[in-house]
């Protein structure tokens, strides 16, 4: 049988070209995303100086509803779909997710009781329930890492992956109980939640989740060699010269910090820490290299996109982000198993 | 390069006192530079243990290794990996790295953390490809490619580290005979060319005979004979190390040993 | 969350969730239990009907109530079977009911009962008008027809007369809330265009900003709340009348969105009070209340 084959182009150039290309098809979905909404604004009146802010209808929807919702969008994105590459490499498996070890279901936990018990504090931008789900992430995060960690030794990820999986059904049995013992308009909230939700209404919750997400990627520039050696197998990464154990944990971490912030900031949004990532596979293929950066900006457009779609498809009425994202993802990953079988 | 081995402990779920079990106890042999070192010994009896203490993937409980009078623990890892490249016995890649990328994978020691392969790895890696007869494949997934065909791009990726050690986990375990005797020669052929000091460990006596300059043979964690391969691959010592009883013979037109098995002899 | 905020809402969000999933009509037929006897012993899971009952005259009818009744305070005395998900059904058959009032959704309980030979009686979700039908439909099957339709009336012509009062003094438009995360404007409920809540917004002189929506909640965006520019924002919470324990920092949430007139005017009210969460008899005072919100000087 003869293969087409294309030779791919040298690394240096397709990594410059193809960061190039994805952050244009980012920034440009980002610069766009705010024109459009479920009310008709004139855009010229929003950025109308002479009006006061507090009397311009136009510029309120602009920039406090759609402007922190876009980029809540984007760095939701991004975070979730470099931790899904991340996690893919690190537990050499395709279909792992962001929420594959249990940070999301910690977060959830948190975020069901701050909600059923009617929590009210506050610290800075952040209310009770970001709050409460970040801490609920660190928690499970901790006891997963604590699992999975032997001294010197690189992490065993099938002890990762059971973990995480343990991890899951516990904190979702516990929701459920939670949510039988609240009260039903807390129940219904907790509901909400569930689905995904990134109308922040302002800058604020974003720049809270900011440290973490600046952590997570400063992380993520240094793994991606690694991450091609690891995907390949810990032994072989180890006589490649890879610090096995260290570059582990510091995925590990990478992902549990980005997600965490996503979740807390926007709820658990399912799909996009594996779409993304498989959609840019196909496209530029499998290094990681060019696979991390790539997902990350991708991850921007694809989250603005469904955010965009879920908020004006039905309007007035609201699609929760997280059925688009699955609208999208279910059919995809259907077809993805016809293609392949 | 000589490789010490001095009294190697070392055991897989071992307490830093030193109980539990061990998988190997007390191993201590020299590797001397440019032989061809072949590792005998059945099932669990630490050959792969040995390899990976050998590349520094795992480190000895009790006991040191030294490469050049060096100590392992003092290189780091990446320049370990410069010097001694470990081609384990199966690979399997999560995604579908191409044949290529996989041999670029070995460049890996030789660049810094945030450093793209240029086009000095590019050749290094072509050659290296073309050194194991698989220039050809180069553009194919790795997934698809035949057991022997994946065996040899790994002996490439192995060899684009440029290493003066290399050690081998049962090459020729999952190839037919015609790949058998293409891989033996292609090690010999890289032994005698390059002076690559190699490590090999085998089921297969035959391979260990003719291809191997002295041999260790292992059970149960320790060493029960080392030494020329003349001396020690003898039918008492086969006996010893398998329980079988085999009929060793010097085949004339070779000069190679050769092992035919006779039968299982367990010890009573 | 005291204990008894918690049941309010409850109540309210129990009557939105049972409409949400679809009303299903009285499994008595009105009228059509002429020939039965009245019913003697009941249990009501249904605080809204509970209410009716004891409205009508016919408390002492009733043998159990649900977790979540308590008003009048004549039910606290009575014991009670659990509520909407934890219906016990062992302990109503054991206080040998002749009826029970159960939630639409119900169906395995109906299905109990129904084999043990007990009649049921569904409850109908919906506006003023399924309050007051289903008030008259109680009094059939209770044999106080006579005090249900007199109590029918009184209903009707207390928001006849409210409806009177606040005629000439405008329609504000305006946003009713019922639930919302603390401190922020997200995961927020308000009242869309059908169900009691949007009735009785109506007859006290309110226009729903979101009346054109036939549904009985809404969880605007932040986009919608911006674009609908209420006059008053009027949110209903369950706690001690009067008490919201934090209105400085609540109204604070909404301070951000300051083209929105009602912010812009401080015309943000806190209301509480049970009445204003169960669609049931004291619908007029929970009209009332909205009324003297939106148009304080018809009542000086």
């Amino acid at each position: 049988m003869t293969q087409v084959v294309t030779v791919p182009r040298p690394i240096r150039p397709r990594l410059a070209l193809t960061v190039v290309g994805f952050g244009a098809l980012a920034l440009v979905t980002c610069l766009a995303a705010p024109l459009v909404g479920s009310t008709s604004i004139s855009i010229a009146r929003a950025f109308d100086r002479s009006i006061p802010f507090a009397d311009n209808v136009d510029a309120q929807i602009f920039f406090l509803a759609r402007m922190p919702r876009v980029l809540a969008a984007a760095v939701v994105g991004a975070a979730l779909a470099s931790a899904g590459v991340v996690l893919q490499a690190l537990l050499r498996n395709p279909l792992a997710t962001p929420f594959t070890l249990g940070v999301s279901a910690g977060a959830a936990l948190g975020a069901m009781l701050a909600i059923t018990l009617g929590a009210t504090m506050t610290i800075g931008p952040l209310s009770a329930v970001p709050l409460a789900s970040l801490a609920g992430a660190a928690i499970a995060a901790t006891i997963v890492y604590a699992l999975a960690t032997r001294t010197g030794r690189p992490m065993s990820t099938s002890v990762l992956l059971l973990a995480g999986v343990t991890l899951n059904s516990f904190f979702s049995a516990v929701i459920l109980m939670v949510q039988y013992m609240g009260d039903f308009t807390e129940a219904y909230r907790t509901i909400r939640w569930l689905m995904g939700d990134l109308d922040v209404g302002s800058f604020g919750p974003i720049l809270a989740a900011l440290p973490l997400i600046v952590a997570a990627v400063v992380i993520f520039a240094l793994l991606p060699s690694s991450l091609n050696l690891l995907s390949v197998g810990a032994d072989s990464a180890a006589t490649r010269g890879v610090n096995v154990g260290r570059a582990q944990r510091l995925a590990f971490l990478s992902s549990a910090l980005a997600t965490s912030a996503a979740v807390s900031l926007a709820g658990p949004i399912g799909f996009v820490g594996i779409v993304v990532p498989h959609l840019v596979r196909l496209m530029v293929g499998v290094d990681h290299r060019v696979v991390l950066p790539t997902s990350a900006l991708f991850g921007v457009a694809f989250l603005v996109a469904c955010d965009l779609v879920s908020r004006t498809i039905l309007a007035p009425v609201e699609v929760p982000v997280g059925v688009v994202t699955a609208m999208i993802g279910g059919p995809f990953f259907l077809w993805l198993l016809v293609r392949k079988g | 390069m000589p490789i010490s081995i001095q009294h190697v402990s070392f055991g897989y779920d071992t307490r830093s006192s030193g109980s539990g079990t061990f998988s190997l106890c007390d191993v201590s042999t020299t590797i001397t530079r440019g032989s061809i070192t072949g590792l005998l010994g059945p099932n669990g009896c630490g050959k792969t243990t040995l390899l990976k203490l050998i590349a520094g993937v795992l480190r000895c409980g009790q006991g040191g290794i030294a490469l050049n009078d060096r100590a392992l623990a003092q290189f780091s890892k990446r320049e370990l990996a410069r010097h001694v490249a470990l081609v384990p016995q199966e690979t399997h890649p999560a995604f579908d790295f191409s044949v290529l990328d996989m041999v670029l994978m070995g460049r890996h020691p030789h660049l810094g953390t945030f450093q793209l392969e240029g086009p000095e790895d590019l050749s290094i890696a072509h050659s290296c490809l073309a050194a194991t007869g698989t220039a050809h494949l180069a553009y194919r997934p790795f997934t698809t490619l035949s057991g022997g065909e994946k065996q040899r791009v790994v002996i490439a990726s192995a060899l684009a580290q440029e290493p003066e050690v290399l050690l081998l986990d049962e090459p020729t375990a999952s190839l037919d005979l015609a790949y058998q005797l293409e891989v033996a020669s292609l090690l010999a052929r890289l032994n005698q060319d390059h002076e690559v000091t190699m490590v090999v460990a085998t089921h297969d006596l035959n391979l260990a005979a003719s291809l191997c300059d002295s041999l260790v043979l292992l059970r149960a964690g320790r060493i029960l004979a080392q030494g020329p391969t003349r001396d020690v691959l003898t039918a008492s010592m086969i006996q010893q190390l398998y329980d079988v009883e085999t009929d060793v013979q010097v085949h004339e037109p070779s000069g190679h040993l050769t092992v035919v098995p006779i039968r299982r002899r367990p010890r009573p | 969350m005291a204990a008894r905020q918690k049941r309010l809402t409850l109540l309210l969000a129990t009557a939105v969730f049972v409409g949400g999933l679809g009303a299903s009509d009285a499994r008595q037929e009105p009228g059509a239990t002429v020939t039965d006897a009245p019913a003697r012993r009941i249990v009501s899971l249904v605080p809204a009907l509970t209410e009716m009952l004891f409205a009508i005259g016919a408390g002492p009818q009733v043998v159990a109530v649900s977790s979540y009744d308590d008003f009048p305070p004549e039910v606290q005395a009575l014991p009670s079977v659990g509520a909407l998900l934890d219906p016990n059904v062992e302990r109503i058959l054991a206080l040998h009911p002749d009826l029970v009032l159960t939630y639409g959704s119900q169906d395995s309980v109906e299905t109990q009962l129904g084999r043990a030979g007990i009649k049921v009686f569904s409850y109908t979700h919906g506006g003023v008008e399924a309050i007051l039908r289903t008030l008259r439909d109680l009094g059939s099957v209770t044999g106080r027809r006579t005090e249900a339709d007199r109590k029918a009336r009184e209903i009707e012509s207390q928001l006849t007369a409210i409806r009177n009062r606040v005629r000439g003094h405008g329609r504000p438009r305006v946003l009713l809330v019922f639930g919302r995360q603390p401190q922020s404007l997200r995961q927020m409920y308000v009242s869309g265009g059908i169900g009691f809540l949007s009735d009785i917004l109506d007859a006290a002189g309110g226009a729903n900003v979101f009346a054109d929506i036939a549904r009985e909640s809404v969880q605007p965006s932040i986009e919608t709340l911006l674009s609908a520019a209420p006059d008053v924002i009027i949110e209903i919470r369950s706690g001690r009348a009067g008490a919201v324990t934090d209105a400085v920092g609540e109204r604070s949430a909404w301070s951000r969105l300051a083209s929105i007139p009602a912010v812009r005017s401080s015309r943000i009210h806190f209301l509480s009070g049970s009445e204003l969460f169960v669609p049931g008899p004291r619908v007029g005072l929970a009209a009332e209340q909205l009324a003297r919100v939106l148009h304080p000087e018809a009542f000086e």
